[in-house]
């Protein structure tokens, strides 16, 4: 500040004028001060600040005049020579002489510090000037000033060269305008480094004002150049207006804005608007008496106050459901408010007025908006809800930044020192020859690590907690520990921020295959739910890339001698006893066809078919009877057919019943197909209803009857080893094909990984030549997030019905 | 088990469907998928590291099994 005010090089007073007395000394001295440390005055002088500052101050008085009551429209001009010109259509400067000073009321306002009416709160209850020093100061820095007056029909100027009077207040004449002030001065060159107004930090300014002085109009004309540009504020709305005018573009989350007028209290009136939109940015304005407190004060601590104590009421059950707590922050994430109040006398913490310190307007505040927004929650609860709901979100999202700062460690991700020491590392760095198991449970985990081949394989056991709900039923999860360490031990980092922060980086993940190992059980299907909804939800970059897979161990080791297969699941084990049993097998059917080798395997393959439909018929009634009436073409809801099948079913039956036993009976007709006998005085019922006859199954086997029936009906026979059986279906057929495929052969059934030895494990699923891996694709994952994200629905009643549907579902979730 | 026995799988729902968090509509192309933005994320992050998200399990069959 010394250097501008070195810089600054008043012009000397006109010390031989006969006016020279005693009188203006002191007033010399005043604006003397002013000239020598403007900055105290009208602060910086070199960063335009204070440039700007002079306008503000002359528009400022014009403004009062408008809260005053006095004047609707206020036009500033910036001209052409460097001036700048502002009118208002109030009442216009008085321009009596003054009593004390002996010369006009208008010139002692424009040349005597702390002269002017605004500490009379008389004239002007509130103002938002400088406290009088404001028009004075302009003067007394500005090359010249020359301010017109109009009253009473009468036009007055009076002109001023660096604060001084050059022609006292003279009377133009009459005009046709009634009252007003137009005042219009040149800053000095000598003050201010640069004298070039910015129009867009008068415009901004501006249409604050327009804004808080509803029905005020500001018009803005920048004459400086060609074309001249010319802006109109004239706002009816407001501060509403206002926080519509701030939030344009955003998505409100209701609409209008809270509106709060207080009458007054103490002599203090607030005034506020708010809504909250969708972004996660607070934008509260507070203003006293129309200047702006960019570091807030007591209104802002008021408000805070009332906001948070209103929110925090309404707001609590939500946050219980959450778990999470609420900060005041939380509640203003997305929020746009306008506060402004009108006190008189106000106190501030600087000249620049930064910050309101006037204690007695916090109380006043805060009850006034604690009242209205405890009335719009009240009467807004479709509103509200969405409020509070943003509210626990803004809460859960600084509790994730939290925790991911506490349960990750946030250093450097490659540094070795803080992997997890569950982790058993590999010895290779090069990420694109490293793979990673994620191992469910400890007893899995030890073979594995001792299994694999540590040159480039690491494990890292996870463990599926287990958590009893209430004792009504065992939910399963992976614990905050879990997860954190599997963050730590991929060295990906996690969230948003920046990599350097530990946030996300698909760039530093330390296994370019990660491989997810769980059992094939439900609880290990539930495991690998959870992971890959984990990582389709947080890391699918690594799923886009191709990184993420799922290993594919055995469920069966079929053992002869020395010879043992591993097979995958039940399928494969089908496949490889029907290769066994096929070996020394022919069937004989109906139809003359005798088959073995590869035409006897190609019919194993069709008799699968058959066998599966029938099986998943056989729900209620037994397979046998299924597979028989397949035979006899009684899968039918054709009425002609329905009878004479009947009947040749009932035959069938009887004749592969012991003698005694051949009692079986049967209609067939709208009820669907009944069957029953007595035996020895006890009665066997069943039915195959229509729904089940009209069901997929039935009706691909109905179509197939015929050849069934010629195949079947009599004389199929199927010869193993030399030994020949009859057989009367294709089930039977396949059923006794297995049973030979299992001759001799010892059939080890995994029930998780923990029962396969570390040399078991390597040679079925982690060694690279032999092992086969599902690689995870997008599609997958989003279909393996569906279930979950249905499983962690919030309506219990469905959910346990989805489950209770679903369990096999979950259970072979197939990726 | 022969043949292809195990029930169809569940398809993917279709886009847009809701963000898991707040239940607005996601689009396909969303740069957040299946979340509506970065904050949704940032709080389903959060329930994984608070250990708040379990599958529901079977009612236990015989006494509380108590697990870890």
């Amino acid at each position: 500040m010394s250097d501008a005010a070195a810089r600054a090089e008043p012009s000397p007073p006109d010390r031989n004028g006969d006016d020279y007395n005693s009188a203006s000394i002191t007033v010399l001295r005043g604006l003397e001060a002013v000239r020598k440390r403007p900055g105290m005055y009208i602060g910086d002088t070199d960063d335009g600040s204070g440039l700007h500052h002079m306008a503000f101050e002359i528009i400022d008085n014009a403004v009062d005049e408008a809260q005053a009551g006095f004047a609707t429209r206020v036009e500033v001009t910036l001209n052409g020579d460097g001036s700048v010109t502002v009118r208002d259509d109030g009442r216009g400067i008085p321009v009596d002489i003054h009593e004390e000073e002996g010369i006009s009321a208008a010139e002692v306002v424009l040349t005597r510090l702390h002269a002017g009416g605004k500490f009379n709160q008389n004239s002007y209850k509130v103002s938002g000037g400088l406290h009088g020093v404001g028009a004075a100061v302009v003067n007394a820095l500005s090359e010249w000033m020359h301010v017109r007056i109009w009253r009473n029909g009468v036009e007055h100027l009076v002109r001023f060269e660096h604060g001084e009077t050059v022609q006292p207040l003279t009377i133009l004449g009459p005009s046709e305008e009634r009252s007003g002030t137009e005042v219009t001065f040149k800053p000095s060159s000598g003050t201010f480094t640069k004298v070039e107004y910015d129009f867009a930090v008068l415009e901004r300014r501006l249409r604050e004002l327009a804004f808080l002085n509803s029905g005020l109009a500001i018009a803005l004309k920048d004459d400086r150049h060609v074309p001249a540009q010319e802006v109109l504020f004239d706002f009816k709305g407001g501060l509403v207006a206002f926080v519509e005018w701030l939030d344009q573009g955003k998505e409100p989350l209701f609409r209008p804005p809270i509106n709060v007028t207080s009458k007054d209290q103490e002599g203090i009136r607030v005034e506020l608007a708010m809504w909250w939109n969708n972004t996660p940015r607070e934008v509260t304005l507070c203003f006293t008496n129309n200047i702006p407190q960019r570091d807030g004060g007591t209104h802002q601590a008021g408000f805070r106050q009332a906001l948070t104590r209103v929110v925090a009421k309404y707001a609590d059950d939500l946050a219980k459901k959450e778990k999470v707590e609420l900060a005041g922050e939380d509640m203003r994430e997305g929020l746009t408010c306008v506060l402004s109040v009108k006190v008189p006398d106000p106190k501030f913490s600087s000249q620049t007025k930064d910050k309101l310190v006037s204690s007695e307007v916090q109380p006043v505040v805060q009850a006034a908006v604690a009242d209205a927004l405890s009335h719009w929650f009240e009467t807004h609860p479709k509103e509200a809800r969405t409020v509070l709901e943003q509210v626990v979100l803004a809460a859960a999202a600084r509790k994730a930044a939290q925790l991911a700062r506490e349960k990750v460690g946030r250093k450097n991700a490659l540094d070795i020192s803080t992997l997890p020491g569950k982790l058993a590392d590999c010895q290779e760095k090069d990420p694109s020859k490293c793979e990673l198991f994620l191992v469910e449970g400890d007893s899995a985990g030890g073979s594995a690590k001792q299994g694999r081949n540590r040159a480039f394989q690491a494990i890292l056991p996870l463990k599926g907690k287990i958590l009893n709900v209430e004792r009504a039923r065992i939910d399963k999860m992976l614990s905050s520990a879990e997860i954190g360490t599997l963050i730590t031990a991929l060295g990906t980092g996690i969230g948003p921020g920046e990599p350097a922060k530990g946030g996300f980086d698909a760039n530093k993940l330390r296994y370019h295959r990660i491989v997810i190992m769980t059992d094939a059980d439900v609880d290990g299907s539930h495991i690998r739910t959870l992971l890959l909804t984990f990582f389709f939800r947080q890391m699918p970059e690594l799923i886009e890339r191709g990184h993420l897979y799922i290993a594919q161990p055995p469920l069966y080791r079929a053992k002869r001698g020395n010879d043992e297969r591993y097979l995958k699941d039940d399928r494969a084990l089908e496949d490889y006893l029907l290769e066994k049993a096929l070996s020394g097998a022919t069937l004989s059917l109906g139809d003359g066809r005798a088959l073995s080798g590869e035409a006897l395997r190609a019919e194993a393959e069709a008799l699968r078919q058959v066998a599966a439909r029938i099986r998943r018929l056989a729900a209620h009634v037994p397979a046998e009877i299924v597979e028989q009436a397949a035979v006899t073409g009684a899968l039918t809801l054709d009425p002609e057919r329905a009878t004479a099948a009947a009947a040749a079913l009932v035959a069938r039956l009887n004749a592969l019943a012991l003698p005694a036993e051949r009692h079986w009976n049967a209609t067939h007709g709208e009820a669907g197909l009944q069957l029953w006998r007595t035996v020895r005085g006890v009665t066997e019922r069943h039915a195959l209803t229509p729904t089940a006859l009209r069901s997929a199954e039935a009706r691909w086997l109905d179509e197939r009857r015929e050849a069934l029936e010629r195949q079947f009906d009599e004389g199929a026979v199927l010869a193993l080893d030399g030994a020949e059986t009859p057989v009367q279906g294709p089930a039977m057929a396949l059923e006794r094909l297995l049973a030979q495929g299992r001759k001799g052969l010892t059939i080890q059934r995994f029930k998780g990984l923990g029962e396969m030895n570390p040399e078991q494990l390597w040679k079925t699923t982690l060694d690279p030549a032999v092992r086969t891996q599902l690689k995870v694709k997008v599609e997958d994952v989003e279909a393996a997030e569906n279930v979950f994200s249905t499983l962690m629905g919030d309506v219990v009643e469905p959910r346990r019905e989805f489950i209770v549907d679903n369990a096999l579902k979950v259970a072979n979730l197939d990726v | 088990m022969a043949e292809s026995a195990a029930p169809p799988q569940r398809p993917a729902r279709p886009y847009p469907r809701p963000c898991p968090v707040c239940s607005k509509p996601v689009a396909p192309d969303q740069r957040f998928r299946p979340f509506c933005s970065a904050r949704c994320r940032q709080i389903d992050l959060g329930r994984w590291l608070a250990g708040d998200y379990a599958i529901p399990g079977e009612p236990p069959e015989s006494g509380p099994d108590e697990g870890e």
